[in-house]
């Protein structure tokens, strides 16, 4: 297993093929995702022609719990941290919260961003009462809340449904988490307008994050929007249709 | 070697490095064989399998690639795998 030290925190990270094309950098999404989110779908097709970097966001997966720093402007100095020794131009993925990580390492280094995928960017500051809901939840709530594939994986699985529920309760109740998305701020126009590189949005048709899709392609300078039937997890929804979009992206 | 021998020492492989991997949590008796699913009876999480996808890759090289073939498969098929699916792919990459 990797690890890695950036940024004061451990990392688990992952390393994909080894192909000539700019460095791929595959960011997950905040309480339910992990680098698997990325590892078995559409990490493996891009491996072909580049190498790709994925790594578990802090408090996440195998990387290390630490109570605060689940911001964006944190997580991004983590991104940073992590590719200090990377030179050359990155393309960047990322869902969810990781995509909106994606755009801010993007607003504040442009050249160092080739292409840039948004996949379902929530439009912070995040719902605060939906979020509170949320922290108080009894687990039963939490796992109803959930994808349906994830409830799918977890039936009858006592041993990993426990595991999992321990990962979310850890970041619910024993991190400044809930209290930073509250906090998180909205990126501006003047900010959106920065991002000049090519940037494919992808949203889903039923998630409650599409709007800010519509968003994003108006204030974008080089953005087109797909969207694909499904929620906020494409990734499991549709992981055959993500995978043909962001590589066609990637490799136009 | 026969194809029956390189089975057999590819599923003790493969059972060591999910002990390995799992650890003492392992909720699971008995012995790990061909019939048992990595997701009902292992109970394998999403990142354990990052793991065992990993030193499959230092163990095999490049020669047998898990990733890409779980990538492959449907949610359905996944949740479905066993271990000897996985030992039959292995043994086929290296045959």
């Amino acid at each position: 297993m990797s690890f890695v030290t950036a940024n004061d925190v451990r990392f688990h990270v992952q390393v994909l093929g080894n192909g000539p094309g700019p460095l791929v950098v595959m960011l997950h999404g905040l309480l339910f995702g992990n680098l698997a989110s990325w590892y078995f779908t559409t990490a493996p097709t891009l491996a072909h022609d580049h190498q790709v970097l994925l790594y578990d966001l802090r408090g996440h997966g195998r990387s290390q719990r630490v109570p605060r720093g689940y911001g964006v402007a944190s997580m991004t100095r983590d991104l940073e941290a992590l590719l200090v020794d990377r030179a050359g131009k990155l393309v960047l993925v990322g869902h969810s919260h990781g995509a909106s990580v994606a755009m801010r390492f993007t607003i504040d280094h442009p050249e160092r961003v080739e292409r840039l995928v948004v996949v379902e960017a929530p439009s912070p500051p995040y719902r605060t009462l939906e979020l509170e809901q949320f922290h108080s939840s009894s687990p039963e709530h939490i796992l109803k809340a959930m994808p349906v594939a994830v409830q799918r994986m977890l039936e009858g699985a006592d041993r990993r449904a426990d595991k999992f529920l321990r990962s979310i309760a850890f970041l619910l109740h024993e991190t400044s988490l809930m209290n930073e998305l509250a906090d998180e701020p909205e990126f501006t126009d003047t900010e959106l307008r920065a991002i000049s590189c090519p940037v494919l949005c992808m949203y889903g048709t039923t998630s409650s994050c599409a709007p800010m899709g519509v968003r994003l392609v108006r204030s974008l300078p080089r953005a087109q929007l797909t969207m694909l039937d499904g929620g906020h997890y494409l990734h499991l929804d549709r992981p055959t249709e993500l995978t043909r979009s962001v590589t066609e992206f990637v490799h136009a | 070697m026969d194809n029956d021998t390189r089975t057999q020492e590819t599923l003790e492989i493969v059972s060591g490095l999910i002990r390995e991997i799992v650890g003492d949590e392992l909720a699971f008796d008995g012995p790990i064989d061909f019939d048992t699913k990595f997701s009902d009876d292992l109970e394998l999480e999403s990142i354990e399998f990052v793991a065992l996808a990993e030193q499959l890759q230092q163990r095999f090289g490049s020669e047998v690639d898990f990733v890409k073939w779980i990538s492959s498969k449907q949610l359905d098929e996944i949740i479905g795998l066993t271990v000897g699916e996985c030992v039959e792919f292995i043994v086929s990459c290296r045959s």
